[in-house]
């Protein structure tokens, strides 16, 4: 955590930064403007500012393929992870289940996710379908993986502790595999949602009639290079939006494994028993 | 075995003030080629600490497992309350050497949980872990997660826990054994105050000799492979003990006479 007045200071640490990013941008500008680049291939800065400009100010015409790129990546993590977490379940609580399913997970894990691009456009068409289901398929693994084995991890003590206490197979299941399982089921998500982007992404470059990925394509081919790279810009937007939300939410779940937010959650709980106390 | 008979064990077990009774009990693991414990018989009165002493693997942890019921025996009787132990049952409660608390709850919420995975929990109960937190010294950390807490901390906590069980036998596998020697020391004597406070029947294991004396009314000497029961050694000296004791002659002649019976010299 940072003291409160390191905030008066945040310019120092930020300068040097912003220094190093303008100077690298100078030395590309010069080196394109000087002639030993081609100008068609690799823009200049300036150029790839103003095509920015154009695609997300002046015309706005980014946004609708923006959301669908997004949509396309979330509903294909949600599909993906909801299949995932029941498969892994089910996998923790039978080992005839696991038996069976484990080798299509490992068959899957090990075929290149991205090579079903054709099949899954052939079945599902060019529109968002066809992205969803890329998108779930490919970001499948990380989380199946993860989850199963953060269910399986057993802590013969605690375990035996529960049983002591006459608790259920139903309560040692729910008050500690679970929650024990939660910081790895997580780390898999986390994955997951990264993945289900570019599976998202990578299926409109094959075929798609809209998302920033057939806009960036169709870019490229027309050689308008600052256009394209602007609209790469809007894919490490969804990368971060993605990404931060997931880390919200891994803050907000896993919360005894991080030190702030865990006083946060203490300071909660008392104030809790308190008022529950009054009552 | 027929009900008559086991209530008029239960009785007469009951007259004598015997809470855990052990008659050539015996544990073997896969099939039989690992024999873990092997005819031990032994009688634990009402409200008496026992401390058990032994060479690593002799059998006590499986002792203590078989006693809670988390184990079947292979062989022998073995009666709590008179009653053959079959099962988990809650008559006893459990502490191991790691605290086992779960590290998503609190420390209060840590010891609310044997009621919660039995019942609704009640303000009753409510007060009573508030009360039990207090006797193990930790009533400003009640909201405190497992990770913030020291390891002699997490150890309160689990004592707290186990007492909240209500359970009136209490079967401690060498619950202070990961921590230093200042803190066991302390904890060691906080454990007597607590156990005489609440009146519980208590089993202790620990490979310390000094330690399992020093606390115990009777002490369990078991042997090596396969795990037998040498003896029960008496320990006469009055309560409330000090530290002082162990500096005693008397003191020093039941140590070497442990120390005899398990030829550690
Ligand atoms: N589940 C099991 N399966 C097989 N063997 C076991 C099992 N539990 C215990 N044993 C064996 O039984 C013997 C006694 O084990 P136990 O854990 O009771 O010893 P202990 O006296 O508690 O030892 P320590 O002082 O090291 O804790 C050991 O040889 C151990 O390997
Ligand atoms: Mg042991």
């Amino acid at each position: 955590m940072h003291e409160p007045r390191d905030f008066l200071f945040w310019p120092a640490r930020v300068l040097p930064h912003l220094a190093l990013l303008v100077a690298l941008l100078g030395l590309w500008e010069w080196a394109v403007a000087s002639g030993s680049v081609d100008t068609i291939m690799v823009p200049r800065p300036s150029a790839i500012m103003a095509a920015i400009f154009e695609l997300y100010v002046t015309k706005g015409s980014i946004y609708q393929h923006f959301f669908i790129t997004l949509a396309e990546a979330v509903f294909g993590f949600l599909i993906g992870a909801g299949v995932a977490i029941a498969l892994a379940v089910s996998s923790s609580l039978s080992e005839n289940f696991e038996r069976y399913v484990s080798p299509y997970a490992v068959v899957l894990n090990v075929t290149p996710g991205i090579a079903l691009t054709p099949i899954i456009i052939a079945w599902f068409g060019y529109g968002m379908g066809s992205k969803i289901a890329l998108a779930a398929v490919i970001c499948f693994f990380p989380i199946f993986v993860n989850t199963l084995t953060g269910l399986r991890q057993t802590d013969p003590d605690r375990e035996e502790l529960f049983r002591s206490f006459g608790a259920s197979r139903r309560q040692v299941f729910t008050q500690l595999r679970v929650p024990a399982a939660l910081p790895l089921m997580f780390a898999g998500l986390k994955i997951g949602l990264t993945t289900a982007l570019i599976g998202a992404v990578v299926a409109e470059f094959a075929q798609a009639t809209a998302g920033v990925g057939v806009l960036m394509s169709r870019f490229s081919f027309a050689l308008d290079m600052a256009s394209s790279l602007a609209t790469l810009l809007s894919m490490t937007l969804i990368g971060l939006l993605l990404f931060y939300t997931m880390e919200f939410l891994d803050d907000r779940v896993v919360f005894w494994r991080r030190d702030a937010r865990m006083s946060a959650v203490s300071r909660a709980r008392a104030r809790a028993w308190a008022s529950g106390a009054e009552k | 075995m027929n009900t008559m008979q086991s209530s008029a064990q239960a009785a007469t077990a009951a007259r004598r003030g015997i809470v855990i009774e052990g008659r050539d009990v015996g544990k073997s693991f896969g099939g039989g080629s690992v024999i873990a414990l092997e005819g031990a018989s032994f009688s634990v009165k009402a409200g008496s600490f026992v401390s058990l002493v032994g060479p690593s693997g002799c059998g006590k942890s499986t002792l203590l497992r078989l006693i809670a019921g988390l184990i079947d025996r292979t062989s022998g009787q073995l009666t709590v309350h008179g009653r053959d132990v079959k099962g988990p049952h809650s008559d006893v409660g459990m502490m191991f050497q790691r605290a086992t608390l779960l590290e998503w709850r609190t420390a209060i919420e840590n010891v609310l949980l044997p009621v919660e995975l039995q019942r609704t929990v009640t303000a009753a109960d409510r007060a009573r872990a508030t009360e039990l937190l207090a006797m193990v010294g930790l009533k400003d950390f009640a909201f405190s997660f497992p990770s913030q807490l020291s390891g002699g901390m997490q150890q309160r906590v689990a004592l707290a826990r186990l007492l909240q069980t209500g359970a009136d036998i209490l079967l401690l596998d060498e619950p202070f054994g990961a921590l230093d020697e200042f803190t066991r020391e302390r904890l060691n004597i906080e454990l007597m105050r607590i156990v005489g406070e609440v009146g519980a029947t208590t089993l202790f294991v620990t490979h310390n000799i000094l330690e399992a004396i020093f606390l115990a009314d009777e002490v369990m000497v078991m042997t090596p492979r396969p795990g037998r029961l040498a003896r029960m050694v008496h320990v006469p000296f009055a309560r409330p003990r000090t530290p002082e004791l162990t500096l005693t002659p008397e003191f020093n002649a039941l140590v070497a006479e442990v120390r005899d019976i398990l030829g550690t010299h």
